[in-house]
């Protein structure tokens, strides 16, 4: 039962990410919002793991959070809006949120 | 699909704001909300005391008439209400507080309704922190 | 056949309201008689260190909550065992007594659940 998991958190002052990272299992996917997409941020370590993250797993970013922030998605991520949010609750079989 | 929506951040919070946003898009997207809960901080968004300031967001009152509009069941759990000082008429008459500040279209009630609504969901979609 | 509900904690015991209320979450789906889950993880390993004495704080015993989750149906209690190592706690005896896993196990744990609320 694949799960979709969600981060909000800035990755630079919050252990979520690491500690999301190490409990993905294949077919899982990870949507980042808020600071969490910061995570994405060119040159650091935090996106270097996201990008050596299996291709198995599914990368997603809130679309209004990284316009806010000046980043960009790609190749990595997928933006996404909130209808497609819902659309990805959806597809997997559950939304784990890292509050 | 059947959503079941939880958030646990105060208004303040973009989490908040997400959850809103997300909500309106289920039902945008045609799907249903069994149940909107609200607990730990996110009981301040169902605060009448609120006060926005003028050019700054109204979540709270957002969240009211989208609840109102929708006529969605919104629970707002009495114990995390109660320890951050949002209370209805009932409550603050029971505790001798001077004023209520949680109305219609918000109910108080137990952490038993998020359980309830897991169970009728087909997804529990929680948001919380930052 | 109702949905199985994995309470992830992972907040120490004094940071907060957190892991009280994640407690109240899980004790309120025992009472229901729900299957429910209960996984200690990152800092919420320290919940179940020993020794703890929290009338210092003038909070009440998180502990005595913890070990009333089995009288509420919630039997099934994890810790990280990543989480118990960083924290010193490895060796430690640990209350109430939790099923210690390694990433790879949790991984399998956390998709064995319906769902999921991580605190």
């Amino acid at each position: 039962m694949a799960t979709l998991h969600v981060l909000s958190h800035s990755p630079f002052s919050d252990s979520r990410l690491s500690s999301c990272l190490r409990l993905l299992g294949p077919g899982d996917g990870l949507l980042l919002s808020g600071d969490a997409v910061y995570a994405l941020q060119p040159g650091t370590a935090q996106r270097q793991a996201l990008d050596l993250m299996p291709a198995g797993i599914a990368l997603f970013a809130l679309a209004e959070d990284l316009s806010a922030r000046g980043l960009d998605a790609s190749p990595r991520a997928q933006a996404v809006d909130y209808p497609e949010f819902v659309e990805l609750s959806c597809r997997f079989a559950k939304v784990n949120s890292w509050l | 699909m059947k959503f079941a929506i939880a958030l646990f951040s105060p208004p303040h919070a973009p989490s908040s704001r997400r959850a809103l946003r997300f909500a309106q898009a289920t039902l945008a997207g045609g799907h249903e909300i069994v149940r909107l809960f609200f607990y730990q901080d996110a009981v301040h968004s169902a605060s009448s005391s609120l006060v926005s300031a003028q050019d700054e967001l109204d979540l709270p009152g957002e969240w009211r008439d989208f609840v109102r509009e929708q006529r969605l069941d919104a629970v707002v759990c009495i114990a995390a209400a109660l320890r951050r000082g949002v209370l209805n008429e009932q409550e603050a008459q029971r505790y001798g507080r001077a004023a209520a500040s949680l109305n219609a279209p918000w109910e108080l009630s137990g952490l038993g309704q998020l359980h309830e609504a897991a169970q009728l969901a087909d997804r529990l979609v929680c948001f919380g922190g930052p | 056949m109702s949905k199985s509900l994995l309470i992830i904690s992972r907040q120490a015991p004094w940071a907060g309201p957190s892991a009280r209320e994640a407690l109240d979450i899980a004790l309120a789906g025992g009472a229901f008689d729900l299957p429910i889950g209960m996984l200690f993880l990152d800092d919420g390993v320290l919940q179940l260190a020993p020794a703890q004495r929290p009338g210092a704080l003038q909070q009440k015993d998180l502990g005595a909550n913890l070990q009333a989750l089995p009288l509420f149906g919630v039997e099934s209690l994890y810790a990280s065992a990543r989480s118990l190592q960083e924290r010193g706690l490895a060796g430690q005896p640990r209350t109430p007594a939790a099923e210690v896993l390694d990433d790879a196990a949790l991984t399998a744990l956390i998709d064995r659940y319906d769902q999921v609320i991580t605190l």
